[in-house]
């Protein structure tokens, strides 16, 4: 459902950001809780990486009991308000729903955001930090795994500090989600319930910078990396540093860190990727005034990444989609600014890998590029702490999440790739809880703690 | 004429004669409603009865509420 | 975090939820599995002489869609064996020592059988007894269950001999197929109750099929009344117990049944004076697990109102239920339309036009939009537009503040009394 109201995005850009979905008013929030039957050993439950007891929270909305609601989803998984905005519903509950086969199924999402909101507006903490039990543990990373892992650690009685490099917490949620989809204002509520338990967030702190790897290792019992990846790496092609040429992570951090500017107003703009990134990416020039919007990726619609209620989302904002398509320069004028992008079509081998197709090549006019293929990896910042990785990706235990380091642990989108899990917002806040469990059963092996 | 209005020129009619010191001496209730008889106060000229018929429901509690709480 | 814990009438009880004695409470194995989800007592299905039933048990009542908005069965009380009721009920209570469990008992109206059946169950480790004066269908015809409950004179005299021997406290639960059920209650009292339970189930036929003609429910195509119970017979139960509640002859604790579904529930009984509640239905549809939210729904209920004990919760309504004749019928209220929330459905005013004072007119404002509006001299105040409003806050019902004292239909007949002729 796309927020342009009527066809047309406001001139006053920043009403184009404000969320797109009202969420459900009381009314259509007991309606819909009603319609839900509460199964018995309910799919939805399974489908939900986090557990969450979904037939339990949606019968506490039916009976009025929101209190009960927001805790039975928040217990399961701590950053519960977020995942009701940008989980793939469709892939997960709402896709596992038995009411698929014969109404419709149970707008699981929308119920989740309606508990969690009323518990953001009321005031009371729902969670206590449990007793303490003298034991450390130090979290790199403020994202959806580090604040779960901290939330959880807090319940069972340890003492958790945090080492977030930017200035606020919360990490992608905060920085990467565009607004429309993800305020601010509910991460940073996520935040504040983590900070009331007692967890210590020092932002602004670099690890490797402000804080050598070596003095955590050397102050806390357990450590967690849960730093996610890094920058959008270099296409690889002429003209990458011309002005116009962006990377599709700070693109969108910049309309989450202050308000837009008229910059992009009637300019033409293509996004190189097909990832939910490449999406955010999109959706954001078009509110920010472009006039025209292509993404470009090199295999079909059938290999992209992105959901499919993300690409639903980017064509009725009108993205123009050019599947086949790589970049092969980008073109710019004597003031360096970027003025055309060379193109190639592609063909897909029999393996599936795509493959230019000679004398296919186009120019595309335009002003803005904006790379969308990826990310890289924290090597330097894992390898600090002399941890075995491939590629980037830190090699860990597929249950317990420890890595190479017997104290030291990595969960979230830096264990993502090769294969390994998914990353999603979900699955982040899963792995932060597998950790502090892991965590917690060390000391329990050597009977340390109670 | 809508029942409010009704009860309104009975209420008025009820005031008027409380007012100009009329009393209550009788008052009895049958399938037609509640018919209210008035005598003129002491003091007066000529000694009048005058019987109201009071229709509406709002004037049949009015006139139970005047006497509870005015007289 | 509130203090659930409950004592009706001497037994003790972890929270108030209980279930009813029903197809639920029919052996050890789904008493334990109940007890395991958290329910804080349950009335064994009825002990007696053992019966033999029919397929084609239940029924439910569809309302606009929506599935069991009641409930109908014409299934009797247990068909095992004495021996093995109360070996289950032993085991049960040896596994569950924190756990209340009641036997229900309904045999003929015979001093010795009743005080052979209460020896042999109290022998067992019982917490209390439940005596069944309600079962409408089935045993009646035998002179038991409704045909005992209907008569107060068999309802004190079987309560009477059931004292004479009981060790633990005693429950009579009565029938609402009754005229007035405080009688019963009363005759209970005076047989030496110890608490009171209803209500047992509605004498009541579900339905017809329209192309068999058969009734809903039928047994190889006859039918039997049965006995109604669920959602839709809460209003009926809630007001027999507050009737019972503020009865002062009737001063023995409540135990409230009759289509309690969830916390809420559950507190408007307790309010109403019921010291603990029996649920069926709402197990029977969903499985035992749904006392988790009750537990958890009355405790943060009572945590937002600074209660700290539900048994603090106990009657708190009842002093607020009365008499029609002491209603005060100079109270005024209106009704008013939001017109920004409203969503002209007219709703409001086809049932005021048709049905009730005719006082909302649908007019267009300057700029040629509809709107609805009340006109407040001749509202009665009668609450039927709110009800069939389909928006929340689009139509409030309003105090309008009267000049007049207040006065009752009681007051206002004896002041006028001294006039009549």
């Amino acid at each position: 459902m796309s927020a342009i109201k009527g066809g047309r995005i406001s001139s006053n850009l920043i009403e184009n950001f404000e969320e797109i979905h009202k969420g459900l008013t009381r009314s259509e929030a007991i309606e819909e809780a009603n319609r839900c039957l509460y199964c018995y050993d309910a799919p939805c439950i399974k489908a939900c990486p986090t557990s969450i007891q979904i037939p339990k929270f949606i019968k506490k909305i039916a009976s009025g009991n929101l209190k009960g609601s927001a805790k039975t989803i928040l217990e399961a998984n701590p950053v519960g308000a977020s995942c009701a905005r940008v989980c793939p519903t469709e892939e997960l509950c709402e896709g596992a729903c038995v009411l698929n086969q014969d109404t419709k199924p149970i707008s699981i999402g929308h119920l989740q955001r309606y508990a969690t909101d009323w518990a953001i507006k009321q005031k009371e903490p729902l969670f206590k930090a449990g007793e303490r039990n003298g034991k450390t543990v130090a979290i790199i990373g403020s994202g959806p795994a580090g604040l779960s892992a901290a939330r959880e650690l807090s319940l069972l009685g340890y003492e958790v500090t945090i080492f977030e490099a930017q200035e606020e917490a919360g990490g992608l949620n905060h920085y990467g989600i565009v607004s429309f989809r993800l305020p601010k204002e509910v991460v940073q509520w996520e935040v504040e319930q983590v900070k009331q338990l007692g967890v210590e967030i020092k932002t602004n702190t670099t690890v490797g910078v402000d804080i050598k790897a070596e003095e955590i290792i050397d102050h806390f019992d357990r450590i967690i990396l849960a730093i996610g990846m890094g920058k959008v790496p270099n296409l690889g092609i002429e003209g990458e540093t011309l002005k116009g040429v962006c990377d599709a992570i700070e693109f969108v951090k910049q309309t989450k860190i202050k308000d837009p500017t008229d910059e992009l107003v009637g300019k033409t703009v293509a996004v190189i990727g097909a990832g939910n990134t490449a999406i955010d990416a999109a959706t954001t020039a078009v509110r920010l005034g472009a006039a025209n919007v292509k993404i470009l990726y090199r295999r079909t619609k059938n290999e992209m990444s992105a959901y499919q209620f993300e690409y639903d989302f980017a064509k009725q904002d009108g993205v123009e989609f050019r599947w086949l398509t790589a970049p092969l320069k980008i073109i710019g004028n004597e003031q360096y600014e970027v003025t055309g992008l060379e193109c190639v079509k592609m063909a897909l081998d029999e393996a599936g890998r795509p493959v230019p197709i000679k004398g296919s090549e186009t120019t595309i006019d335009l002003d803005v590029v904006i790379k969308a293929i990826g990310q890289t990896k924290h090597s330097e910042l894992i390898e600090a702490f002399s941890l075995n990785h491939t590629k980037g990706v830190v090699d860990v235990d597929a249950e317990t999440y420890q890595t190479s380091q017997e104290n030291i642990y990595a969960c979230g989108d830096c264990v993502f790739g090769n294969g390994q899990t998914e990353a999603m917002v979900v699955s982040a806040a899963e792995q932060g809880k597998e950790v502090a469990k892991a965590i917690h059963r060390t000391f329990m092996l050597q009977s340390e703690i109670a | 004429m809508s029942e409010y209005e009704t009860y309104m020129e009975e209420k008025n009619k009820i005031d008027g004669y409380f007012d100009k010191g009329y009393q209550v001496i009788s008052i009895f209730e049958n399938l037609s409603g509640t018919f209210v008889d008035f005598v003129t106060g002491e003091g007066a000229s000529e000694r009048e009865v005058v019987q109201l018929q009071l229709l509406t429901a709002e004037a049949r509690k009015y006139i139970a509420t005047k006497l509870l709480f005015v007289s | 975090m509130a203090d659930l814990r409950i004592n009706l009438a001497g037994i003790k009880s972890p929270n108030p939820f209980w279930l009813a004695s029903a197809p639920p409470t029919n052996s050890g194995y789904q008493v334990q599995r109940a007890f395991e989800a958290g329910w804080g007592g349950a009335v064994w299905k009825t002990l007696g002489d053992p019966i033999i039933n029919t397929t084609s048990r239940f029924a439910a009542a569809t309302f606009n869609g929506k599935k069991v908005a009641g409930f109908n069965n014409i299934e009797l009380i247990t068909d095992r064996p004495l021996e093995v009721n109360l070996k289950e009920i032993y085991e049960t209570k040896k596994r569950f020592p924190n756990h209340a469990i009641i036997a229900s008992l309904m045999v003929e109206p015979q001093q010795e059988k009743w005080h052979e059946i209460v020896k042999r169950v109290e022998d067992v480790g019982v917490d209390g007894l439940e005596l069944n004066f309600g079962c409408p269908h089935g045993m009646a015809e035998r002179g038991m269950g409704a045909a005992s409950g209907q008569v107060p004179e068999l309802v004190e005299k079987q309560t009477y001999w059931v004292k004479e021997v009981a060790k633990t406290p005693v429950i009579v639960k009565l029938t609402p197929n009754i005229t007035d059920i405080t009688v019963t209650a009363e005759a209970a009292v005076q047989g030496g109750a110890d608490a009171v339970s209803m209500i047992n189930t509605i004498n009541s036929l579900m339905g017809v099929d329209l192309d068999s003609w058969n009734t809903i429910p039928n047994v190889a195509g006859k039918g039997a009344h049965g006995g109604y119970c669920g959602p839709a017979v809460k209003p009926i139960a809630l007001n027999m117990v507050g009737e019972c509640a503020r009865n002062p002859l009737i001063n023995i604790p409540i135990s409230g049944i009759g289509g309690i579904s969830n916390w809420q529930d559950a507190a408007e009984f307790i309010l109403m004076g019921a010291t603990g509640v029996q649920v069926c239905t709402a197990a029977m549809h969903h499985g035992f697990s749904i006392v988790e939210d009750m537990i958890d729904g009355l405790n943060n209920y009572l945590d937002a109102k600074g209660i700290a004990s539900v048994m603090d919760l106990v009657g708190k309504s009842v002093s607020k239920y009365s008499n029609w004749g002491d209603l005060d019928l100079n109270y005024k209220i209106v009704a008013r339309i939001n017109n920004d929330v409203c969503i002209n459905c007219n709703k409001c005013h086809i049932s005021c036009e048709d049905t009730s004072h005719q006082c909302i007119d649908m007019l267009v404002d300057a700029n040629g939009k509809s709107y609805l509006k009340v006109r407040e001299e001749d509202c009665v105040g009668c609450n039927l537009c709110s009800i069939v409003c389909p928006v929340d806050g689009a139509i409030d019902m309003v105090e309008i503040k009267q000049a007049l004292p207040s006065m009752s239909w009681n007051e206002r007949q004896s002041r006028i009394a001294s006039f009549m002729t």
